[in-house]
């Protein structure tokens, strides 16, 4: 009954799924959404986990599958909601050194890049072709998530991007190796520790977002106030001079 | 016995933090815990049959490497936390420092300690990898002690730039486990296990692991061009934090990049792999040296003098002959004590001046003459005068890049370390002779220093000269033994 069902498909759909939310990560601007396409990502790697237990039978990957939700799926997300709300930061309108258009080509660019490169390297391993596949997909998202970093302003869109990098490593690490539980378990502790440390210090450095505002309405309230305390300072400062 | 004796005293000196209140005690605790990790390293390497193994999958061991790198940091953190009790008072009473981050600074130092110190123990690569990120953490939370804004920026860069760079240490780790998956049967990261093995990997992709792995041990590091959180994060941090951040978190980074080079050594890899060591530290000291110049910041300038020692060390790794290996070991020893003089020094400087920019500093000698001998001391043992440690390991360091590869190779790195000294004697030259004429000097009042900071300073010079001048005979045999284990001899 079950001889139809093929997971090396499916498997390779999802992959294709995966590479696809991080492009969105690299185009979105909405923050909510960016949040949310993570959420996407991670939950396709738990099903991912979970179609190689079907063909695999290795536990490990059900206890993956299981982490994955719990601390991707429900705990970052969630607090990472929180701060941002708290932030009042909808947008990340500013991008540093790239245009989303030149970071996607620079993505096509890499992922050619890690094949070329993997081909070479793992040939002695003797890969199978999907394993090979996965194996590309999760370096060359690693990377995207770099791109994702270098080119964003706002502290909470590169926590976007090092937590996609890091579901590259995990996409990686899936197809080829099966570390022990605990090591998984103390990587993902890591992981949130990390998340939950750089999502705070963001809370506490953008007290910026006053000036981020007042760049965003500048006829709501930034121009007319400076220049009336301008004057007012420059006559202070005047007087003295005046006096000598 | 002896790991959960380290890791028990690591938490109770944390607990008893957690339930006083004032400096004093804090720091009295934090002073303690420090010693005895000292004691008890000193216990293990004198009594203990090294290297000895723990847990059932040998996740953790004790060799003579670890040991001799836990007994650094320890006198490091021991010589901060005497100097923290003085300075942190200092730097309430100038409004550096709110008295309510104090707590925070004493927990984070000790956790520091801690889990350092499980850095040094981890046999497995990959709990090593989670330790070393464990550390990020904690050192970026001693960078934002000081609440100011500078501070986040720098403690978010250190996270970010860091923990990027270490997933692709991680990609280099699945390599590896997947290469003794496919030479042993099992797939393992046991350091011993890999090291034992070695020579049954494929080169090919063992040299990709390595250089995968190099880039967060050496972001870590501090190695240019992963360099970027260094010089902010050294000048905006509390002095002693920045002692314990150029002393000893730099140096777990290192210790990895050891490790690995260790593996890498036992095969044919290993000419590729020292190569790309040899490259990356002529291109840190090269970055490090030119930037000194353009420096007005005193702890900047120690800062890129930092990556600019990293990048002579991993130039002697690369070397890779044992004698080089035995001096670079030599000076991580050196060097982190001799970081230790110069940021402790500065320490005073920054709350005498509430500066440490050249153009605020004035009449130095005048106003704080132990602080300027400190940083007089330190500057040339860092630049390495004789007869301070770092002249030795510099001196044969170089004998053996000579030896290993060729004479143009020496003039770069001559260079490279002329350029760098010069930095320092310039900044050095400038600084003293600001001076002011006797009615402006008498407006800034004198800044007391507490006895602690003093004492730190006047031992960190005489530790320094002493290592300079007598070279111990047992230090000789530990890091004989040292260059053995790791397999370079």
């Amino acid at each position: 009954m079950l001889s139809a069902f093929d997971p090396d498909i499916f498997i390779k759909v999802l992959i294709n799924l995966i590479l696809i939310t991080a492009a969105i990560i690299i185009l979105k601007r909405d923050i909510v959404s960016l949040v949310s396409t993570y959420v996407i990502q991670s939950f396709f790697l738990a099903m991912l986990a979970l179609l190689l237990y079907v063909e695999e039978r290795n536990i490990m990957l059900i206890y993956i599958a299981l982490l994955t939700i719990a601390s991707k799926v429900i705990i970052i997300p969630r607090f990472m909601n929180h701060i941002q709300k708290k932030l009042n930061i909808k947008r990340d309108i500013e991008y540093h050194y790239l245009t989303p258009k030149q970071s996607i080509i620079i993505c096509v660019v890499i992922i050619m890049a890690v094949y070329v490169f993997l081909s070479r390297i793992l040939a002695e391993l003797a890969l199978d072709k999907t394993v090979f596949f996965g194996a590309t997909v999760g370096v060359s998202l690693t990377f995207m998530g770099m791109v994702a970093i270098f080119s964003r302003k706002q502290t909470i869109t590169d926590i976007i991007g090092y937590l996609t990098m890091e579901n590259g490593v995990l996409l990686f690490s899936l197809f080829l190796i099966k570390l022990p539980l605990i090591i998984e378990v103390l990587i993902i502790v890591d992981v949130i520790i990390l998340t939950l440390l750089a999502t705070m210090l963001a809370f506490g450095i953008d007290s910026t977002i006053e000036e981020f505002h007042t760049k965003l309405h500048p006829f709501k309230n930034g121009n007319v106030r400076p220049k009336q305390y301008n004057t007012a300072k420059a006559r202070i400062y005047r007087r003295p001079a005046e006096v000598e | 016995m002896i790991l959960e004796l380290y890791a028990g005293i690591g938490f109770s000196a944390v607990a008893l933090i957690l339930f006083f209140r004032s400096n004093k005690m804090m720091n009295a605790v934090s002073t303690m815990n420090a010693l005895a990790h000292l004691i008890l390293s000193g216990y293990v390497l004198l009594n203990m049959t090294l290297p000895a193994y723990y847990g059932d999958n040998r996740y953790f061991f004790i060799d003579h490497l670890g040991i001799y790198e836990v007994i650094i940091i320890s006198t490091i953190f021991f010589f901060s936390a005497v100097y923290s009790k003085g300075y942190l008072e200092g730097s309430i009473r100038i409004g550096e420092l709110s008295p309510s981050n104090t707590r925070l600074y004493y927990v984070m130092v000790n956790l520091l300690l801690s889990s350092m110190a499980f850095v040094f123990f981890a046999n497995n690569l990959a709990l090593f990898w989670i330790l070393a990120e464990l550390t990020t953490v904690f050192s970026a939370l001693l960078i934002v002690t000081l609440n100011a804004k500078k501070n986040i920026g720098a403690a978010l860069k250190y996270v970010f730039i860091t923990s990027s760079c270490m997933l692709f240490s991680f990609i280099g780790l699945i390599f590896l486990f997947a290469l003794s998956e496919h030479a042993l049967g099992y797939g393992t990261l046991n350091w011993d296990v890999l090291m034992s093995n070695a020579a049954l990997f494929s080169p090919k992709i063992l040299f990709a692991a390595f250089a995968l792995i190099f880039v967060g041990y050496a972001s870590k590091t501090g190695v240019v061009p992963f360099h970027g959180w260094l010089p902010t994060a050294h000048s905006k941090a509390l002095a002693p934090t920045s002692a314990i951040l150029s002393g000893c978190v730099t140096s777990i980074g290192f210790y990895g990049i050891i490790r690995m080079y260790a593996i890498a050594s036992k095969t044919p890899a290993l000419t590729q792999a020292s190569w790309l060591l040899i490259i990356f530290g002529l291109l840190s000291m090269a970055v490090a040296a030119f930037n000194m110049f353009s420096q007005k910041n005193l702890k900047k300038l120690i800062g890129f003098s930092t990556i600019e020692n990293m990048g002579i060390m991993l130039v002697g790794l690369g070397i890779g002959t044992p004698i080089a290996v035995f001096w670079v070991l030599f000076h991580i020893l050196a060097h982190s004590l001799t970081k230790g003089l110069l940021f402790l020094s500065t320490g005073i400087i920054h709350h005498q001046y509430e500066s440490v920019r050249i153009e605020n500093i004035r009449n130095l000698f005048k106003l704080q003459p132990l602080a300027s001998l400190g940083l007089f001391a330190g500057c040339l043992a860092i630049i390495g005068m004789p007869p301070f440690a770092i002249f030795l390991s510099k001196l044969f360091i170089l004998t053996e890049v000579v030896k290993a590869t060729s004479s143009a190779m020496l003039a770069i790195v001559l260079l490279l370390l002329f350029v760098g000294s010069s930095a320092y004697v310039t900044f050095l030259i400038t600084m003293f002779l600001q001076i002011d004429d006797e009615k402006t000097a008498k407006r800034m009042e004198k800044y007391r220093a507490d006895i602690g900071l003093k004492l730190t300073i006047v031992a960190l010079i005489a530790i320094v000269l002493f290592l300079g001048i007598g070279f111990p005979q047992y230090l000789n045999d530990v890091l004989t033994t040292i260059v053995k284990e790791l397999g370079f001899m």
